[in-house]
This record gives C-alpha cells, sequence and structure tokens, in this order.
C-alpha cells in the first residue's frame, strides 16, 4: 500500500469516526438517516481501500443503475438539458444565432417591462390561465360524476366527450370559426334573430377584448374530456362502501359530495391542477389558429408570451431576449407549481 | 452549497462555449476547440478566420478541380414551392443548356417558412447552398445582418452590370452601400377588375389615370347590396400592404420614417367603404381565412389591388377550368389610383433576388448563375411563365401582354408600364419588427379595437422605440 492510499484511509477513518460521533448526539431523524447513509458509502470506501480494489462495492452497484439510465438521461441532456442550460445563459446575452455572442447583463430583463407586446403577451397569458384553469377543472370534474353514473349509452357519451381532445386542433378550429364567425356564424344568428342583438352590436368573436374569451371557451372545450378522464379513474378509486356509509348516515347528494367525493379527489385534483396550469402557459397553437387570421400573426389583444418568444427568436432573431421572456415563463410556471405543491402538502397535513 | 453553484456555473459556462464553439468548428478548423476558455472577442476573431479560411480553402480544391476538367460545377440553390412554381425549373435549364457543365441542384424549403428555415440552415455555417433565392425584406435583412451573404459589389463592377437597368430598385435594397442580392423577380401592384360586373352596371371601366376620389366613387357605383345578388365594389385583402401602403405611392412617405400618419385618409377610405358595404369586412375575412383569388374569382368583386403575380394565377386557372370564366373570364387591370397631384402609374412593388452565401465555395459561379437569372437571358424565361422579372423592358412586357388569356384591351397593356415602383418594404436593419408592428395594429384598427387615430399613434410609438433602440 503506497503512501497516498494510507493517507486517503487514514483520512476517511477520521472522518468515519467524527461523523459516529455526530450520529450519536444528532436528535432530527432525516439528518441522522442521511449521515447513516453517508457512514454507510464512508465504510464501503474504507473496505475497498484495504482489500486494494480499484472502485468499491457501492459505486459499482451505483454505476450499474446508472447505466441503465443513461440511454434515456443522454437523450434528454442533449435534447433537453442542455438546451434549457443554455437558454439560462443566453438570456443575458446578445446573439444572433450566428455572429458573436455578447454578453449584455440584464439588458434583456430590463426591456421587458417596457415593451407593449410583452406585456400584453404577460396579461394575456395570465388572463388565459386564470380563466381555462377553474373552468376546465369544474366541467371536467362534473362531466366525470356525470358520465360515472348508471346511465344509459354511457360508453357513448364518454366518447363524445372526449372526441374533442382526439379531433385534430385544425379541423375543429375551422369549424369554430365558422360557427362564430362575426357575420354569417350560426351563434350571431342566433344571438340576432331570438335575443335581437341589433346588428351593429353582434359581438366580434375573433378580436377585440372577446378573443380571450372564445380562447377560453375553445381550450376548456377542447381539454375537459382528458381531464375527465383522469376524474373518472379517480372516481372509480372511491370505495362504494362510503357512500353506502353516507346514506346510512342520511346524508344527501351534496353531502355526499362535499364530504365523500371532493376529499377523496383531492390527490387527483391536485394533479389536474398543476397539469392544467403548466398547460396553459403554454399555450400557443389555439391563438395563432383562432385568432391569427390569414397570416397566423396576433395583434395585441390575442398575443401570448410563447407567440412573443418564437416571433423574437425566429423573426427577429434576438436569441436573448426571446430567452429572457422564456426566464420569465418558465419562472411563473415554476414559482405556481411550488406554490400548489407547497399547499397540497399543507393540506396533507 | 455555494461551491456546488459555483461548478454548476461554471459547467453551464463550459457548455456554452463548447456550443458557440460548435457552429464554427464545423467549418473545419479543429484547433479552436482546444483553446477551452476563449473570450467573446477571441470567439469573434476565431469565428471569423475560419469564416475567411475556409472557403480558400474549399475553394483551392474546388478550383483545381474546375481547371482540369473543366466541368463538373454543382451549384446548390435554396428555392420553394418547386412544383407549384413553373419558372425555377425553367430558369435551370435554360442555364443548364447555356452553360454546359454546371449543374444546378434545387432544394424545396417550403414557402410558408421558407425564410426562417433557410435563416436557421444558414447559422452556424453548416449549410451547403451555394446560392439562395431571397424572398421578402425582412428574411434578407436577417441575412445580411446574420454574415450569411456575399456582398456581391465587387462581383457587379467586375461583372461590368448596369444597375440603373433595375430602376432604382438596387438603392432600395442596399446595405450601407453594400448590394449582398440582386433582383430577378418583380412584381407590383394593379387593380384587376371584373368587366362584366361593370357591363351588368352600366358603368364604365376603371382607367390607368384614377384619383383615388374617383377610384372610390367608382366603387361605391358599381356597389350592389341587395341580398342575394349582392356586388363589392372592391375588395382588399387581409395584408396590410393592400391598405396602407397607398399611402407611400406620392413618394414622400417610407414605412421606415416612424411617423404614419399618412396612413389615415386610407384607412378612413376603407373603413368607410366597409360600413357601405363597398367591400367585405376585414373580421369576417379574417374569420374565414378567405384567398384573395377565392374572393375574385368568385365574380361578385368588381375591384380588386393585388400583385401582378396574380396575372399568371388568373390565366392559368381560367384557361384549366379552375375559376368559372362566367364569372371572372371577362377581366382587366389598370394602374393604381393615385392621390391628387401626383403622376400616375406609381405602385407598390415587392422583388424576389438572388443571393451569394458567404460559406460558398465556388462563389464565382454562383455570382455567374445569379448575374444571369438577373439579366436579360434570365427576364426572357420569366416572362414567357408569365411572371415579371425586375428587367422590365418593352420585348419583355411584350412577351407578357402576347400570352394566351391576357386581356387584349390597350388599357391592360399600358397597366404593366410602371412609371415609379416603391418597395412594400425598402431594406432597413430592423425591417422585421416594424413590418410586424405595423401588421399588428393594422390588424387593431381594421378589426376596430381601435379608432384609425389610436392605431397611428400606437404605430408611431411602437416604431420609434424599435428606431431608438
Amino acid at each position: 500500500m503506497d503512501e497516498k492510499k494510507a493517507a486517503k484511509l487514514r483520512k476517511l477513518e477520521a472522518e468515519s469516526a467524527d461523523l459516529m460521533e455526530k450520529i450519536r448526539t444528532e436528535q432530527n431523524d432525516a439528518k441522522k438517516r442521511r449521515m447513516v447513509a453517508r457512514q454507510e458509502s464512508l465504510q464501503g470506501k474504507i473496505v475497498a481501500i484495504r482489500g486494494n480494489r480499484r472502485i468499491s462495492r457501492d459505486t459499482k452497484r451505483s454505476l450499474v443503475a446508472y447505466s441503465f439510465i443513461a440511454p434515456n438521461f443522454i437523450g434528454f441532456a442533449v435534447f433537453t438539458l442542455i438546451p434549457i442550460v443554455f437558454a439560462f445563459i443566453l438570456a443575458f446575452m446578445d446573439w444572433d444565432g450566428s455572429n458573436a455572442i455578447t454578453f449584455v447583463g440584464l439588458k434583456n430583463f430590463l426591456r421587458l417591462p417596457g415593451d407593449t407586446f410583452f406585456t400584453a403577451a404577460f396579461r394575456n397569458t395570465i388572463i388565459y390561465v386564470v380563466g381555462t384553469v377553474p373552468l376546465t377543472m369544474i366541467s371536467s370534474m362534473g362531466l366525470a360524476i356525470v358520465l360515472n353514473q348508471k346511465i344509459k349509452a354511457r360508453g357513448f357519451f364518454r366518447t363524445i366527450a372526449f372526441f374533442p381532445y382526439v379531433a385534430s386542433l385544425v379541423a375543429i378550429t375551422a369549424v369554430w370559426s365558422m360557427i362564430f364567425h362575426p357575420s354569417k356564424g350560426p351563434v350571431n344568428y342566433l344571438l340576432l334573430t331570438v335575443f335581437g342583438v341589433a346588428q351593429e352590436n353582434l359581438p366580434k368573436w375573433f378580436s377585440g377584448n372577446l378573443v380571450l374569451v372564445t380562447l377560453i371557451l375553445f381550450s376548456v372545450w377542447k381539454y375537459m374530456g382528458y381531464y375527465m378522464v383522469i376524474y373518472l379513474a379517480g372516481l372509480q378509486g372511491i370505495s362504494a362502501e362510503l357512500y353506502e356509509a353516507g346514506s346510512l348516515d342520511g346524508a344527501n347528494t351534496w353531502q355526499k359530495f362535499r364530504y365523500i367525493t371532493w376529499p377523496q379527489l383531492r390527490s387527483t385534483t391536485f394533479f389536474v391542477v398543476v397539469m392544467l396550469t403548466i398547460n396553459c402557459f403554454k399555450v400557443y397553437d389555439i391563438a395563432v389558429m383562432l385568432a391569427g387570421g390569414g397570416d397566423g400573426k396576433l395583434s395585441t389583444s390575442a398575443t401570448v408570451l410563447v407567440y412573443y418568444i418564437y416571433q423574437n427568436a425566429f423573426n427577429y432573431w434576438d436569441l436573448g431576449y426571446s430567452s429572457a421572456i422564456a426566464m420569465v415563463l418558465f419562472v411563473m410556471v415554476l414559482v405556481i407549481t411550488l406554490v400548489q405543491f407547497w399547499y397540497e402538502k399543507k393540506l396533507e397535513e | 452549497m455555494k461551491r456546488k453553484l459555483i461548478s454548476v456555473l461554471l459547467a453551464a459556462t463550459m457548455v456554452a462555449t463548447a456550443l458557440t464553439g460548435c457552429g464554427n468548428s464545423s467549418n473545419g478548423n479543429s484547433g479552436k476547440n482546444d483553446a477551452p476558455a476563449s473570450t467573446n472577442q477571441e470567439d469573434k476573431a476565431d469565428g471569423e478566420g475560419t469564416d475567411a479560411e475556409e472557403p480558400a480553402e474549399g475553394e483551392d480544391a474546388a478550383g483545381g478541380e474546375d481547371a482540369a476538367s473543366g466541368d463538373g460545377t454543382t451549384l446548390k440553390w435554396a428555392i420553394w414551392d418547386k412544383d407549384a412554381t413553373p419558372y425555377w425549373d425553367a430558369l435551370k435549364t435554360a442555364y443548364e443548356e447555356a452553360n454546359p457543365g454546371v449543374t444546378i441542384e434545387m432544394t424545396d424549403l417550403g414557402s410558408t417558412d421558407y425564410t426562417t428555415v433557410l435563416a436557421t440552415e444558414l447559422s452556424g455555417g453548416g449549410s451547403d447552398f451555394d446560392i439562395v433565392t431571397i424572398k421578402d425584406m425582412p428574411g434578407y435583412a436577417t441575412l445580411v445582418s446574420k454574415n450569411t451573404l456575399e456582398p456581391l459589389d465587387t462581383y457587379i463592377s467586375d461583372a461590368g452590370i448596369d444597375l440603373s437597368k433595375y430602376g432604382g430598385v438596387d438603392s432600395q435594397i442596399s446595405v450601407d452601400g453594400k448590394l449582398y442580392e440582386l433582383p430577378f423577380r418583380n412584381d407590383f401592384w394593379v387593380v384587376f377588375y371584373n368587366k362584366d360586373i361593370f357591363d351588368a352596371k352600366n358603368v364604365e371601366y376603371p382607367t390607368n389615370d384614377m384619383t383615388f376620389e374617383q377610384y372610390d366613387e367608382l366603387a361605391k357605383k358599381v356597389t350592389d347590396t341587395t341580398f342575394g345578388s349582392q356586388v363589392y365594389g372592391t375588395y382588399y385583402h387581409t395584408w396590410r400592404s393592400a391598405v396602407q401602403l397607398f399611402g407611400v405611392l406620392d413618394g414622400k412617405n417610407s414605412i421606415l420614417d416612424g411617423k404614419y400618419d399618412f396612413f389615415k385618409p386610407y384607412y378612413d377610405m376603407v373603413l368607410a367603404q366597409e360600413d357601405a358595404q363597398v367591400c367585405r369586412n376585414y373580421a369576417d375575412l379574417s374569420a374565414e381565412g378567405l384567398h384573395y383569388s377565392a374572393a375574385f374569382s368568385g365574380g361578385d368583386v368588381a375591384m380588386m389591388n393585388m400583385g401582378s403575380w396574380f396575372i399568371s394565377t388568373l390565366m392559368s386557372s381560367i384557361k384549366s377550368g379552375e375559376y368559372d370564366a362566367s364569372l371572372c373570364g371577362n377581366w382587366g387591370m389598370v394602374k393604381y389610383p393615385h392621390a391628387d397631384g401626383v403622376e400616375p402609374g406609381s405602385t407598390l412593388g415587392t422583388i424576389t433576388g438572388l443571393a451569394v452565401t458567404s460559406v460558398s465555395d465556388q462563389k464565382d459561379a454562383a455570382f455567374d448563375f445569379v448575374e444571369w437569372v438577373s439579366g436579360e437571358e434570365g427576364a426572357k424565361v420569366m416572362a414567357e411563365t408569365g411572371n415579371f422579372p425586375a428587367l422590365m423592358n418593352d420585348e419583355v412586357s411584350g412577351i407578357i401582354a402576347g400570352l394566351e388569356g391576357f386581356p387584349t384591351d390597350a388599357e391592360s397593356k399600358e397597366a404593366l408600364n410602371v412609371s415609379n415602383l416603391y418597395l412594400e418594404a425598402p431594406y432597413a436593419e430592423n425591417v422585421s419588427e416594424i413590418n410586424d408592428i405595423l401588421d399588428t395594429y393594422h390588424k387593431s384598427i381594421m378589426n376596430r379595437e381601435m379608432t384609425v387615430d389610436e392605431g397611428i399613434a400606437a404605430m408611431n410609438d411602437e416604431v420609434g422605440k424599435v428606431l431608438g433602440k
């Protein structure tokens, strides 16, 4: 055993002894567990050096595990992780994709508040999320509860509710454009003839303030089928005994929902809300298809963050600025998701 | 914890340097990546070094081969919509016939996002295109600012090309005094009209010398709002150039000025026409995504301002029976209306150009192709396919006016003579951003989300920000 190894061994042993002492006095369980794990790995290393093995059994075991993760992780790293890290860095840079990158500090972020199109996109995205998430959640849960009853042709109705989710976005936006067509659409025709709205006051569903309402309605309609399926799964996981017990105690339908269904569905609701929020922040295709008109360009009344990110990156080739906007979006989604997790944890306790 | 953060940042920086290196390293400089922490300055110098070095090396190889065999040059050319556009193949064939030994290889990048795809292809120098077609001004500005195009000035003076034959267009596309493309196609806007509608209403045809007032009056006169037999006096496509660019025809204003108050009379005119149902409503058109060709060929639009590219579409689609000849077969065209006191024949134009990439290793051969296509021989080929070459002369307009299906009246032939051509978008570094801002508020005005004044004020503000940057 050469000197270097001996020195290392001594160091490891000293650390191990130290740790042992600490473990004995530590009160916090979680900390203690972590220390014990560390102690085990130290012991493994000491054994490896004593036995003159190159790598310890522990490391070997980890390596085997890593090799299983590797194929997936390499793909993730190349196509997701590195680009994300790169985007983080780009947010502080000025780059057009071919000329040299220059560092500009916070300039990209400082530009944001004064940018009319960014603030419009930001506002629209928030309105869209705030409108879509609760509406989709409520309507998909309602659908799930209704379609969980033993009614005739239940499978048929479930399919119908799920259909918008499966149908091609392009096809159904074309249908919506016709239904809500400002002068020839059946919706406005009904408003005109049945509700007596004057011709000049007929709503223009795809422009002005209404366009966001149309987007929200569309997205609720398209995605509620998907979340309904998740809720159905959640509902079927609720034990029938609970309802039976409720009935025996004389609970009415509302009370059963309030005290059995809703609490039992909490984790499902949590999942649905988190996924919905994340998906809603990413809105792009629906906005472009419904409000983009012929050329797919969004005016300030309908622009959304992802659209503006794309615009800056691939039309203006201002990759730094577009990364900065992407960071804003990222942080916003991250914070909201963390808050949701924290709230869920609090409820659990 | 702190140390962990630092090491993560360090790793990230290394990744970034590796990535920025990537683009250039594909140019074939292997020594570059060995220098671990190059600063940006070094990076830049290095990048330029590789750029300059690489073509030279490539040229040696290609040049040597050329000299030895005298043929076997293959030029790669980026285009869009190969099957729908007749002139790509015609140009390729004609050039190859005139220059034996040269093969032109076309790559179709599709028309919808041609510019974006091309800019991505040319980023980082990994592309092997020799010649690229420049579809529009924003694309041109992007590619120039990315340093992906070769300045053509020395080639132009070496070849002795007289730029004045392009009628002043060259000055609208020069970047700091340098030209990076030569135009080969030039489309200009005219007013198409449906003679049958005017005949049925017993209204005289539009003329080559109309003021906007006369045009507006004529449109109102021919309009019929009776339900079931509706006729629209005019039609404006949803593009902003169809409405607001009437304003630049007096030659005093340009969309790069940052002040857009000159749009106002034309917005007022078009919105008033919408209200009187003289033209279709913008909100409807935008919801339907109606194509302008469908609008005109439907036979209920009396006049439509549109680019000259529609001529060949009209001729071929009527001939093939795709458009009902009884609805729109009897068409004619006249020059754009003009403001009071402005010479008739001023119109908007869009040019399509060819450029040589800076990474090409056979720039001389590539320029020869560019010169040929944008020159007289290319112009003739373009005209024979019913398209307008950038190089217009009597021979060329004679070819087009003589094509089968072209209106036979003298006015329509005369409409091909343009006195002043203003590009829809002249070159400016920020032309993409300006374009998008104008597009956005055009939408807002036409959708009546904003009044004309509010919209114009917003254009002034936002473009002002871009120009002031």
